[in-house]
């Protein structure tokens, strides 16, 4: 088989990002814009805001990846995927736009890429060879998902959040403590410092099926700040992590158990959390399960992670049509199982 | 030089191919909000009508705005990206003008108003001019009636073109000395803006991909939205 190179763009919230990546696998390039200063004073992404920095960024990201991977003119790309949700619609449809513009010029396939399958992606850039079926986590802002992956592009949703994503605690908590934007990093940190055991915060849903619900566990450690004001920031955001990463990768095992898979898979910005990395490593060093992690670059949204997903779907599906539009809702595609 | 011009600012979307003889292929869609599935297929067959290979194309023009902002970075993005990748020149023309040039062989004072949403118009004054338009105002947003007082204002004989004037014609129908154009001027064309951009062309009075600057006139809105952030 020869080697194809797939142009990777990703559009779908606050990262600018364009990778090349050969056969799903070796990533030639990866350029990540991100906008995080922007947002910062808002304390979260404003749609309108990142639409217009996107269209601005999109151009020079491209290029440079296209640089990067010794592809100056575009000359030897064989496909290009985007992303084309879930995600800001706004946002989204500037790389669709781009992305379908390109193919049409360099007269190549163009494939619309799932971003939440691209997370899981991320994780087989590193790891290619899958060890099915595998229980997925996959963690950020706008989700929290335990999914059962039986094959490529095939999987079963067994739980997510009935209220806030994970990803969307961590933030609201590092707000409330003034630690400022974005609230993953920044509490990881603190973290660091402070006392896992120092208070024993909710650990909601925790035995109860595969859902997840984290908006009671923001509110605990609001009530209990506010109640014991002189207590130590670090304590209370090692806490508050220990309790997320707590349900998280207790959910995960269980899961993983139950329906006897041979690997877990974390995905998402929060996978790039120190603490949840290290607990979902001793669990499957513990339960004897292929830990699939991805690098902590790959973790947060980036553009060689779509390239690989959609090096798969072109392999599975075949191009997407040129008329190919956004969608803003799009779910992780459940095929039967 | 061959020119393809890509237009998306209101609630229609259009691509044009044309040079020194003129217009070769154009179409329209105005089904709105759904540019960005309308547009990359448009500009395929735009380029199959007109008989040509995209690798022939020297200039790619587009509309800059004002306008509907999540259309008009449909037509931005995707005219920057072939542009890029043709390693060609841009040309960016305001959405206002592509209006007001088609009605350029009245004598009146032009106006041209596209609806901005919200209870607002884009709009700019011109006068017809040999061979064109000249824009004689800033580019403005405002509502309907502060347009209807700069028009009585300027007690001359005006023709209003576009979207924003046909949404707001009860505001403009009463006025003395006013003309509304008809439906067929409502949205800027992208055969006006092929010609317009083919004029610049010769002069080479044109930008790199990056370089070019959507014409919002607008700040962005500030409302969070916490549901969909997804990283970190
Ligand atoms: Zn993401």
């Amino acid at each position: 088989m020869t080697d194809m190179r797939i142009l990777g763009i990703e559009t779908s919230c606050d990262e600018t990002a364009a990778a090349v990546v050969v056969n799903g696998t070796r990533v030639l390039s990866s350029v990540v814009s991100t906008q995080i200063d922007l947002h910062a004073r808002y304390g979260g992404v404003v749609p309108e805001v990142a639409s217009r920095a996107h269209v601005e960024m999109l151009t020079p990201v491209v290029s440079q990846a296209l640089l990067e991977a010794g592809m100056v003119d575009g000359a030897k790309v064989d496909a290009v995927a985007a992303t084309v949700g879930p995600g800001l619609i706004g946002s989204l449809l500037v790389g669709v736009s781009a992305a379908k513009a390109l193919a049409l010029v360099w007269d190549v396939p163009f494939v619309a890429v799932n971003h939440l399958e691209a997370h899981l992606y991320a994780a087989f850039l590193e790891e290619p060879d899958l060890d099915l079926p595998l229980v997925v986590l996959l963690v950020s802002g706008g989700h929290t998902m335990l999914v059962c992956m039986e094959g490529h592009g095939r999987y079963r949703l067994l739980g997510q959040t009935v209220d806030d994503a994970a990803g969307e605690a961590f933030d609201k908590v590092a707000r409330f403590l003034d630690l400022g934007y974005p609230g993953g990093p920044a509490i990881d940190r603190l973290a660091m410092e402070g006392d896992p055991h120092a208070v024993a915060f909710p650990r909601p849903m925790k035995n109860d099926g595969y859902d997840f619900s984290f908006s009671g566990l923001k509110t605990a450690v609001v009530n209990h700040v506010r109640k014991h004001p002189e207590i130590n920031a670090a304590d209370v955001a090692a806490s508050f992590q220990e309790a997320v990463c707590d349900v998280l990768i207790t959910k995960a095992r269980r899961a993983a158990r139950e329906i006897g898979a041979k690997g877990l898979c974390l995905g998402g910005g929060v996978a790039a959390n120190s603490q949840l990395r290290e607990r979902m490593l001793d669990a499957c060093v513990a339960d004897g399960l292929h830990a699939f992690l991805p690098s902590r670059a790959m973790c947060t949204d980036n553009a060689a992670m779509i390239a690989a997903a959609g090096w798969y779907r072109l392999a599975s599906d075949g191009p997407s049509s040129l008329d190919t539009g956004a969608n803003p809702s799009l779910s992780l595609a459940v095929l039967d199982p | 030089m061959l020119v393809l011009g890509i237009e998306s600012a209101t609630a229609q979307v259009g691509c044009a191919i044309g040079g020194h003889e003129g217009v070769l292929a154009s179409a329209h869609s105005s089904r709105a909000k759904r540019h960005a599935e309308i547009l990359t297929p448009q500009i395929d067959f735009v380029r199959r009508q007109a008989r040509i290979e995209l690798r022939e194309i020297g200039v790619v023009a587009v509309d800059l705005g004002p306008g509907l902002f999540t259309g008009l970075r449909v037509g931005i993005a995707s005219a920057m990206a072939i542009a890029h990748a043709l390693t060609v020149p841009m040309i960016g023309v305001a959405s206002l003008d592509l209006l007001a040039f088609p009605v350029r062989f009245t004598s009146k004072l032009i106006v041209a108003a596209i609806d901005a949403r919200r209870g607002e118009l884009f709009y700019a004054f011109y006068r017809p001019v040999p061979g064109g338009v000249q824009r004689v105002s800033e580019y403005e947003v405002s509502s309907p009636d502060d347009l209807a007082s700069e028009i009585l204002a300027h007690s001359e004989d005006c023709l209003v073109v576009g979207d924003g004037a046909l949404r707001y014609h009860e505001v403009f129908d009463g006025l003395r000395k006013v003309e509304l154009a008809d439906f067929g001027f409502a949205h800027p064309n992208a055969a006006s803006l092929v010609q317009l951009a083919h004029a610049q062309a010769l002069r080479e009075q044109w930008v790199r991909p990056w370089e070019i600057v959507p014409l919002y006139l607008r700040k962005p809105d500030v409302d969070i939205n916490w549901t969909t952030r997804d990283s970190k």
